[in-house]
């Protein structure tokens, strides 16, 4: 009889266990979700700003814009310093474009080839990477992290990609109050990485487009100034919503079209605008019909 | 009088089939029956990655060497002795070393300072190590494009048929990436748990197995040591335990692996239902354990 109780305190003692164990793993699960929607926000923020930054397209704010990949990446995961490098394919090279760090101004543009130190593996392996306490020769993983003057203890790198292709890579050094990088923040980054790279692309799509247009409008002479500052400005709106390298390829083509009516003459030039004018009209007028937004989505 | 038979049958024929040993039934299997005594001796281990540093004490010894490069007329095959352009290799080769200590190592370097078209040369890699009788093939790398999705797969598919154990990273990335996520490759991602012998069956894959992957101390080149976190470590872990198994039973198909790497995973509940727990002081009796702890100082 007497070990009834017993038996009854230590269900209580169990039960009361579970509880215990159910309740920290509620607490690590809030924790976590408050975590990643703090992030997600952090991510919604920079996406935001970018997308701000995109519709100016000037080279400023593209490196203004690798500026805050690379700051909030930073502030997100809680690292001490980072950096962003961006693949030449043709030099075979890793191009130093941003470091977050007192150094930041005197690396600017270094390049290291592709194949050196931890950045060189990860952009040829397309595999992430942490390293902590790099021993006997840490050179080896902080060969850059060292040309800025800063020797990491902890590295965090990760792969940019964009449509199967690798055009850089993101590094955080040294991790605030820990000892190193955890798998989560590996995670983090990565999901982090797939949309900076997407970012940095568009916005180089759309400078390059800008930069190719301005080229096509300085070379048609017969235009008026006012009528090149107009065109200018379409040019520019159209820039702005460029998204993708489909509708890049298409605004080439629509450019190569102007720039070889313009080369004919003046009065082929106004016959275009003509019709371009025309048509722009009728399709404002045109009602929406299913079938078309049906086209559109 | 001829025998009609439809298509790829034959095999099938009288006379013709083949009897095959049975295997022990998969409840009863544990890890001495699986690796017990075996250090992976007569089993051959590709590992294609950035070379294999030889000298470096993690691996003492590498039985063959190929470098696949793009030349200017095609790939070009080096079979001379080469260096570990990163490290990467070396970190892997030391692990399976550790884990099937006389197992023998070939390093297939395809990735190097410079290097273009990986996506071929990775796949050239891949194929050298099936067509050359290795057993195991460590791929602590991928490649996203999906330009090579057919290439990759009809690698792996070989392999498979041909009984090559294709051990594949998962990308620590959240994207998809090859060969990992076939289904003929035995796919890895990462646990934390400081034990080299632990790991657990996914039984929702693409990833199937998740074994030792965070903060593993690897050899690296120049003789160096680091402590590294990446799915690239877990890999060369389950590598090495399939070369311990097929160290002591070398017939096993990849299908029966996968069933005897299943049953010995740490989440699979045994007996009274509960989560079974890997008995760490079992191990205490093996021997090649020491050697899988990489920690203790460089030497």
């Amino acid at each position: 009889m007497d070990d009834n109780p017993q038996a009854g305190d230590r269900d209580t003692l169990a039960r009361a266990q579970e509880t215990i164990a159910r309740q920290a793993e509620e607490i690590e699960r809030l924790r976590r979700r408050l975590a990643d929607e703090r992030f997600a926000e952090d991510l919604r923020e920079v996406l935001t700003l970018v997308a701000a930054g995109s519709t100016i397209a000037s080279p400023v704010t593209h490196s203004r814009l690798l500026e805050m990949i690379v700051e909030t990446a930073a502030r997100v995961i809680s690292a001490r310093a980072a950096s962003l490098f961006l693949v030449d394919e043709e030099a075979q090279e890793l191009v130093f474009e941003v470091a977050l760090g007192s150094k930041a101004e005197e690396v600017r543009k270094f390049r290291v080839p592709l194949g050196h130190g931890i950045a060189g593996l990860v952009a040829v392996s397309g595999q992430p990477m942490a390293v902590s306490d790099a021993e006997r020769d840490p050179r080896q993983a902080a060969d850059i992290a060292q040309s800025v003057g800063y020797t990491p203890q902890s590295i965090l790198c990760v792969p940019l990609f964009y449509q199967d292709q690798i055009i850089g890579v993101l590094e955080l050094l040294d991790k605030e109050e820990a000892s190193s990088f955890s798998a989560t923040d590996m995670e983090d980054l990565g999901l982090f990485a797939n949309q900076a790279a997407v970012a940095i692309e568009q916005s180089r799509i759309n400078r390059n487009l800008e930069a190719l247009l301005s080229e096509v409008l300085e070379s048609i002479g017969g235009a008026t100034e006012s009528q090149r500052q107009d065109l200018q400005e379409h040019a520019r709106a159209f820039a702005e919503r460029l998204e993708e390298d489909a509708a890049f390829g298409r605004a080439l083509d629509l450019a190569r079209l102007v720039q070889e009516i313009a080369h004919r003459g003046e009065n082929e030039l106004k016959a275009c605008q003509t019709i371009l004018k025309g048509f722009v009209e009728y399709l404002r007028l045109r009602p929406e019909s299913a079938s078309e937004l049906g086209a559109i989505l | 009088m001829m025998e009609r038979r439809p298509a790829w049958s034959s095999a099938f024929a009288p006379g013709v089939l083949q009897t095959l040993r049975p295997v022990q039934p998969i409840d009863d299997i544990d890890r001495e029956w699986a690796w017990g005594g075996s250090t992976g001796r007569g089993i051959k281990v590709a590992v294609v990655d950035s070379g294999v540093d030889a000298a470096h004490p993690a691996v003492g010894r590498v039985d063959g060497y190929v470098a696949i490069s793009e030349g200017p007329n095609g790939l070009l095959y080096d079979t001379e002795p080469h260096e570990d352009t990163y490290g990467h290799g070396t970190a892997c080769a030391g692990i399976i070393r550790s884990l099937a200590p006389e197992c023998e190592i070939y390093s297939v370097r395809v990735l190097g300072p410079r290097l273009t078209g990986r996506g071929v040369v990775f796949a050239a890699g891949m194929r050298w190590a099936i067509e050359n009788g290795v057993h195991v093939c460590n791929l602590s790398l991928s490649t996203s494009k999906r330009d090579f999705f057919g290439l990759l797969h009809e690698l792996a598919d070989q392999a498979y048929f041909g009984n090559v154990m294709l051990v594949a990273s998962a990308n620590n990335m959240p994207v998809v990436s090859y060969p990992a996520v076939y289904s003929s490759v035995f796919s890895v991602a990462s646990h934390d748990l400081e034990d080299p012998y632990l790991f657990y069956y996914n039984p929702s894959p693409p990833v199937e197995f998740g074994a030792y992957g965070i903060d593993v101390r690897v050899a690296w080149s120049n003789g160096g040591w680091f402590t590294a976190t990446g799915n690239s470590f877990a890999t060369p872990h389950i590598a090495g335990i399939i070369t311990k198994i097929l160290g002591k039973h070398p017939d096993l198909t990849i299908f029966q692996m996968k069933a005897v790497l299943r049953a010995l995973a740490a989440n699979v509940s045994r007996g009274a239902g509960r989560a079974h727990q890997v008995p760490l002081e079992a191990e205490e009796d093996e021997p090649s354990l020491d050697c899988g702890k990489v920690g203790g100082g460089s030497p």
